[in-house]
């Protein structure tokens, strides 16, 4: 295998920045051009759906949003091991699968945690 | 290794013990979690040098000691928690789950030997200690402190990753070893990419345990977190951070010493000045105390640029002496600030401690010790540590730097010493302060160490 690497051998990286950068520029220049451009109060509003916007955007929003995210992002992103797992199970065998317990047996104790801690209850 | 596993499944089963209706059993609970961990962590010992974990762990008797001084040290700190019971917002199960997670990953840095491991480790103890930080969510203080070091740590953080990618790049290897073979080939010393990873990833692991210039975040955490996690701050992450960087580059880089020892060397003496001339300008005890574990990363550091053979017995022995001395102050401080408290925050400034001596002996007593140990006065453990730094430094003919240390500690005796002549010779009205029996145990046996080894260093050796 060739180790070592000359500057030209980069110019295909170079490109495909250029190329980007490019991209992006002339859609900008472009649509600025062609599109036509009408200025009234129901067109500047930030979100043009035909309901009136109400109050400022940066209200308080309760904690529980925030965690309820979070919380779906762990267990949404923990299914992403099991893929791997599974298409590589019977090479993985016995050993592969018992850490797989392992590991789900941590995140189910981490479920009873959040559970038990009533993240979970929405009314309160 | 057996600790790092015990660790992190003892910690959830802390937390699942906060559901008990009782809270009383979580204190002795997580004691004994700790004394079990310090058990484990000497199977190993003397089993020569051993690699686990695929090759990504290596356990030797150097970072068996590092481990020790680490577990011990928390054990003492979580004595004097008192199980949080005078505060009705804390949550205990999570605080103590948080702690024996975050030294997970201080075990996982003192012993890593590749890069992920070490970053894993890092990240691990970081995390605890935003979470940590921020954990007196009442006091605006503690948010901004604990925001302030996130923002920042997370930067840190970037920074070094960008350093270990870099040195992947130039190495093709993560593991330490891998590394030492590419330095000590002719290109590898030559490499700039080699060079420009080292750089950043030293700037993401100084930033950890700070040094002047990466310190700016420490007096404000350090003053807004409460006490009792400053002192867990400042004594386990700085041990188990030096532990590393000596790790990184006496392991690694020791074929490049030229190239980053001027590097760490302006470094070293910008940390000393910083820490220490800044330091007397503090009114709170507290913010000096910040101040204080800047300029003894200095002293640290100094061990770290001289990289003899001495290094790794005085870095371990300094920070030892510098974690005992530093839970001793800290515990006499929470007292102090408790029983002085003013608009029901704790009072840190030096006037509280104006005439503690009249009413509380042994409270002054312990102070003065472990004041004596931080600025390094004969018969303590600080000044056997201070001795061997320097020694480790005059062995590499580092002349000047040592000048600029002696000239630093100088500076400190001034602002350890204002603390005890305010407890002895300042008027004031302190009453008798009643002082928990497990908590006398911790500053009794916290001061016994300092004296101890500082009658007899050669114990210490011994014990290796």
């Amino acid at each position: 295998m060739n180790t070592t690497y000359l500057p030209s051998d980069f110019l295909p990286i170079v490109v495909q920045l250029g190329l980007a950068l490019a991209f992006i520029v002339g859609t900008m220049i472009v649509t600025h051009l062609i599109g036509p451009s009408r200025k009234s109060s129901l067109k500047d509003d930030p979100f043009e759906c035909g309901i009136e916007v109400k109050g400022n955007a940066r209200t308080p929003i309760s904690v529980k949003y925030f965690l309820v995210a979070i919380l779906f992002v762990l267990f949404d992103v923990e299914v992403i091991f099991m893929y791997p797992w599974a298409v590589n199970f019977r090479q993985l065998g016995m050993l592969g699968f018992i850490e797989m317990l392992l590991f789900m047996a941590l995140l189910l104790a981490g479920f009873y945690y959040i559970i038990r801690k009533g993240v979970l209850k929405w009314e309160e | 290794m057996y600790p790092i596993i015990l660790l992190s499944v003892l910690g959830i089963v802390v937390l699942f013990l906060g559901f008990m209706k009782s809270k009383n059993i979580l204190l002795p609970a997580t004691l004994l979690f700790l004394a079990l961990a310090l058990g484990s962590n000497f199977i190993d010992w003397n089993q020569g040098p051993l690699l686990y974990f695929y090759g990504m762990f290596s356990v030797t008797n150097l970072t068996l000691a590092f481990n020790a001084i680490v577990l011990i040290s928390a054990f003492l700190i979580v004595a004097m928690t008192r199980g949080f019971q005078d505060d009705e917002e804390a949550q205990p199960a999570e605080y103590y789950g948080i702690m024996l997670f975050s030294l997970v990953g201080a075990i996982m840095i003192i012993g890593y030997e590749h890069l992920i491991i070490f970053f894993v480790g890092i990240e691990i103890l970081s995390v605890a200690m935003y979470i940590l930080t921020g954990s007196d969510k009442r006091n605006l203080r503690s948010n901004e402190a604990s925001l302030k070091y996130f923002l920042m740590g997370a930067f840190a953080t970037g920074i070094m990753l960008f350093g270990i990618a870099l040195l992947y790049g130039a190495t093709g290897a993560f593991s330490l070893t891998g590394i030492r073979g590419f330095v000590s080939t002719a290109a590898g010393a030559q490499s700039y990419i080699l060079y420009a990873g080292l750089l950043l990833l030293l700037i993401g692991m100084l930033f950890k345990v700070s040094a002047a210039p990466f310190h700016f975040w420490t007096p404000d955490v350090y003053d807004g977190a409460p006490s009792i996690f400053t002192t867990f701050m400042s004594t386990i992450v700085k041990t188990a951070g030096f532990a590393a960087i000596f790790r990184l580059l006496s392991h690694s880089f020791a074929g490049i010493y030229d190239f980053w020892y001027i590097t760490l060397a302006v470094i070293t003496v910008l940390t000393l000045f910083v820490g220490n001339v800044v330091a007397v300008y503090q009114d709170s005890f507290k913010r000096m105390m910040a101040y204080s574990s800047i300029s003894h990363a200095g002293y640290l550091l100094i061990a770290l640029t001289a990289l003899t053979a001495q290094t790794e017995r005085s870095i371990l022995f300094y920070s030892m002496a510098y974690s005992v001395a530093t839970i001793s102050a800290f515990g006499v401080l929470m007292l102090i600030a408790k029983e002085k408290s003013l608009d029901g925050r704790p009072n840190e400034s030096y006037d509280a401690f104006n005439g503690l001596a009249k009413q509380n002996p042994l409270l002054a007593f312990v102070l003065t010790v472990s004041m004596l140990s931080l600025a390094g006065i004969p018969l303590t453990a600080g000044f056997w540590g201070k001795f061997f730094v320097f020694s480790s430094a005059a062995d590499r003919g580092l002349i000047w730097m040592l000048v600029v240390a002696v000239l630093m500690s100088a500076v400190g005796i001034y602002y350890y010493f204002r603390v005890v002549i305010a407890s002895y010779m300042k008027e004031g009205n302190t009453g008798k302060i009643r002082v928990a029996p497990f908590y006398q145990i911790v500053l009794v046996a916290a001061t016994v160490i300092t004296i101890l080894f500082g009658l007899a260093p050669g114990f210490f050796e011994q014990l290796l």
